[in-house]
């Protein structure tokens, strides 16, 4: 069910570093019970969309709000309102999976009686309690990005927003992170993620924007990108029409 | 849904897909006939399978590919340098020149002198001059040994780029050989920035055939070699018992007590000894020491005494004895590399797997257990962010051995200086009876306040690495702190008190022990422990502003948290501001002590003059830098 409501909203986002724009000119709104998916190029702008989105890059110019709250004017409650799951799950490799979610549950001023059940849960669900004492140090590249969801996922986010959330998962747990987005976004919260896999945003997202060079080139839901395609029905034509990988994917049929 | 082109600034225009593929079919058509020319498969399958096949090459162009790929690095990384950097390249090696012509004109002085027919009539210096080329020898292949240990540990197991070489069609050996080169490179240059110009002066010295100079640089790198392989066999062996990483921390711990140890080493021998002169019989039995490495025995020996007797023409056993040497070598060398194949590729491979430590997991504490008062005051008090904050970093601290080797420095200079202050017995020392009495007076109400600034001085030092590096050594993980809602403020405050609670406890408790052991009175106590107090606060915030001035996340190794420049001024600053606030807290009383007038009221005028510097210092940098904490992280 979409709220009319955006829990994100970018308005004109531009991101230079020096000379070169890394976004340029972003305006997008994603409703609370919205998977929204972010596609684009390698280099194009996603994650750092993405950063200015969760605060950890400040926008050359335009705005950006999080839960109705400008993430450089209002910082607090936009941050309290998101979780996030970065691309790399760089985690402090000298604390347990339960001492990381614990210390993520104070930085979300939870009380402790709350953390300790939420973590119980989280480390259940994501098959981590054996695993949840041992040094993150241990943890296998996929455990460690269980671990980071898990995190994104203690104080029980109105906003998700996640870079890559499935690179480094087996089957298994890939197919439990869409689950708990779909459950996320069926409780009303929005959730955007970026992804390079076509099909999980062809079936999991409610509506996709795909951007390139910085620039945001096209946004809608599967149907409306598929009318305005003529033609190209699958999300991989359509993305290689317009961020120009259709000269390569010809080059490849020739290989074949 | 809007679909926008991007060349368009003004909002999005829709335009179809189509339209955009018309247009994309309007590129230059040969580029892309050019690229299907290209990477099109070619009939003759012959020829491809000719270049799918790599010729067979020796090991030696392989490690040359490797090393020649290592050498593009360091050319790329000099070419890229800013002008300042390059400019700083050029003056250091002016002044690595200028190091091995002094330490050269320097030998060349001294060994001329201890030959002199003057020296030997007071004493025979002749056996040690003979074994000046082994003591030379043995301490270079040693030093290489050592310090090649943690290069190889990081070369062969650490370093990044071990999947590409591993993957590539590069016989393992290769890899192996290449690493142990790059290994060693920066640790024989070192070596032989001593050793070389020294044995060269010993040649010129004794007036050497010109073969031995050469002969010096051949045994010099072999020896290198050999020792390297060595530590490579000891690093293998060590990593198929324990993880890499955990070796590099207890590495990073042992070198760090090590360096202190050494470099304390002039105190520890004046304590142990009592006096810090050492006597002509000392001297001798040192010399003797040095002179039993030049046994028959000692392969290391072989090539010191290989090198003497070429020098000075013995011709045969000089040949004989770097025979031996370069025979030797190739042994080790050659069982190095044969076992490298087996043991280098199962420890590295351990390294990939990880080693999960399987615990019991703990149960989580219940709640009411931590209802106790005061930690219900506590809880109260600060924020549940800052706890969890301090709570963190302390545990991440005293797990990661490569920061307690940092962090444990303090404690061993504490040591020290508390068994110096307790053998010294707390008394000015009575000198030669020509200072007024006046002066020993001052001397010894100084004295009185000496374990204060003893504590300071140890507790400055542990407080200078937890304030300033309070934020660089979050590293990569700051995101977790960035993306939650957690002010600049809040944070401030958590790095502030993780650096000041451990000092402050580190400090009084120092403090504490001192005094007790010395008697001091309760009033001087308890000014000690205030000005302690005061003191730390203040040297906190000043090195918490540099810390967030000066942060650098992108760090591997802990020795790298901060930038130079700011660790520097970082560093001078606060010890600049101790100064300032011991001489407000300790004049007044030792000056009122000096005039006859009460030391009690001295001691609150100090009090109040230093605890505002020091209160002063504790708020107004951290509130400078207030502004750049939300900033942390950005390019």
């Amino acid at each position: 069910m979409t709220n009319i409501t955006p829990l994100i909203e970018t308005s004109h986002l531009v991101k230079r570093y020096g000379d070169k724009v890394a976004v340029h000119d972003v305006s997008l709104e994603v409703h609370g019970g919205e998977i929204f998916g972010f596609l684009g190029p390698n280099g194009a702008g996603k994650t750092t969309t993405i950063k200015t989105i969760v605060g950890l890059l400040q926008p050359t110019s335009g705005t950006v709000k999080v839960a109705g709250y400008d993430v450089q004017a209002q910082p607090l409650p936009a941050k309290a309102a998101c979780g996030y799951v970065p691309d790399e799950p760089n985690l402090y490799a000298k604390l347990s999976a339960r001492e990381l979610l614990r210390f993520v549950g104070d930085l979300y001023e939870m009380e402790r009686p709350q953390v300790e059940r939420r973590l119980d849960e989280l480390l259940r669900l994501f098959d981590l309690t054996e695993a949840g004492d041992d040094l993150i140090d241990s943890y296998s590249h996929g455990m460690r990005q269980k671990t980071a969801i898990a995190a994104a996922l203690m104080h029980d986010p109105q906003v998700l927003v996640l870079d890559e959330p499935t690179v480094g998962l087996d089957p298994k747990s890939a197919r439990l992170i869409k689950d708990i987005l779909r459950q996320l976004a069926d409780r009303g919260a929005a959730v955007f993620l970026s992804t390079h896999i076509l099909e999980i945003a062809e079936h999991m997202c409610d509506r996709i924007g795909i951007i390139n060079k910085g620039a945001l080139i096209a946004v809608g839901t599967m149907s409306e990108l598929r009318a305005l395609g003529k033609g190209e029905t699958s999300l991989e034509d359509i993305f290689l029409t317009l961020t120009g990988g259709a000269e390569y994917a010809a080059i490849a049929e020739v290989l074949r | 849904m809007s679909l926008a082109h991007p060349s368009r600034e003004h909002g999005p225009v829709k335009v179809s897909i189509s339209s955009l593929r018309a247009q994309r079919s309007n590129l230059p058509h040969g580029a892309t006939v050019r690229l299907l020319r290209r990477y099109a498969p070619r009939n003759d399958l012959k020829s491809d399978f000719d270049r799918a096949m790599p010729r067979k090459y020796g090991l030696g162009h392989y490690v040359g590919k490797l090393l020649r790929l290592r050498g593009l690095i360091i050319f790329s990384d000099f070419r890229h340098a800013k002008l300042r950097r390059k400019i700083g390249y050029l003056l250091a090696t002016l002044f690595v020149l200028a190091i091995l012509v002094g330490v050269f004109v320097a030998s060349w002085a001294l060994l001329s002198f201890l030959r002199s027919p003057q020296l030997a009539e007071f004493m025979d210096l002749t056996p040690f001059l003979a074994s000046v080329p082994v003591i030379i020898v043995t301490v270079a292949f040693f030093a290489v040994l050592g310090t090649s240990f943690a290069l190889l540990l990081q070369a062969l197991y650490l370093a990044g780029d071990m999947d590409f070489l591993l993957s590539a069609p590069v016989p393992i050996r290769a890899v192996f050989l290449a690493k142990l080169l790059e290994a060693i490179l920066p640790n024989f240059a070192l070596v032989s920035l001593f050793s070389l110009p020294v044995l060269y002066g010993l040649g010129a010295a004794g007036r050497y055939n010109l073969l031995y100079y050469p002969l010096v640089v051949l045994v010099l790198v072999a020896l290198a070699l050999a020792a390297a392989g060595l530590a490579s066999l000891l690093v293998m062996s060590i990593v198929r018992l324990v993880p890499a990483r955990r070796v590099a921390e207890v590495l990073g711990l042992i070198v760090g007590v090590f360096s202190l140890l050494c470099s304390q080493s002039n105190l520890l021998f004046n304590s142990a000894q009592g006096s810090s002169e050492i006597s002509s019989a000392q001297a001798s039995q040192a010399l003797s020491v040095l002179t039993r490495l030049n046994t028959p025995w000692s392969p290391l020996a072989w090539a010191g005494r290989g090198l003497l007797d070429m020098g000075e023409g013995r011709w045969l056993t000089g040949a004989g004895f770097l025979a031996l040497t370069l025979g030797g070598v190739g042994v080790i060398f050659a069982l190095a590399l044969r076992t490298a194949e087996r043991l280098y590729y199962t420890g590295w491979a351990r390294v990939q797997v990880g080693t999960r430590r399987k615990k019991v997991a703990r149960p989580s504490r219940p709640v009411a257990e931590r209802s106790a008062p005061l930690v219900a005051l506590i809880e109260r008090i600060v924020p549940a962010a800052v706890r969890g904050l301090i709570g963190k970093d302390l545990l991440v601290m005293r797990r990661d051995l490569r920061s307690m080797s940092q962090l444990v420095s303090p404690l061993i200079l504490g040591v020290i200086y508390a068994v110096m202050l307790v053998r010294g017995g707390g008394q000015a020392p009575a000198g030669r009876g020509e200072a007024p009495l006046w002066f020993m007076q001052a001397m010894q109400n100084v004295l009185v306040y000496g374990n204060v600034a003893i504590s300071l001085f140890v507790g400055w030092m542990l407080l200078s690495r937890l304030a300033m590096m309070g934020f660089s050594q979050e590293g990569k993980n700051y995101w977790l702190l960035k993306t939650a809602p957690l002010s600049a403020d809040k944070l401030l405050i958590a790095k502030f008190l993780v650096a000041y609670l451990p000092t402050l406890v580190l400090g009084c408790g120092f403090l504490l022990a001192i005094s007790l052991l010395q008697r001091a009175s309760l009033g001087a106590l308890l000014f000690g422990l205030a000005v302690v107090a005061l003191c730390f606060a203040g040297a906190a915030g000043v090195n918490l502003a540099f810390g967030v001035v000066g942060v650098n996340l992108e760090w591997n190794d802990p020795q790298h948290m901060t930038r130079g420049t700011t660790g520097c001024l970082g560093m001078l600053a606060s010890a600049g501001y101790m100064l300032i606030a011991l001489a407000l807290f300790f004049v007044p009383p030792v000056g009122l002590a000096l005039l006859g007038r009460s030391e009690t009221i001295g001691q609150l005028t100090g009090l109040v003059l230093g605890g505002i510097v020091s209160l002063f210092c504790a708020i107004v940098p951290p509130l400078l830098v207030r502004d750049r904490v939300p900033r942390i992280g950005e390019v």
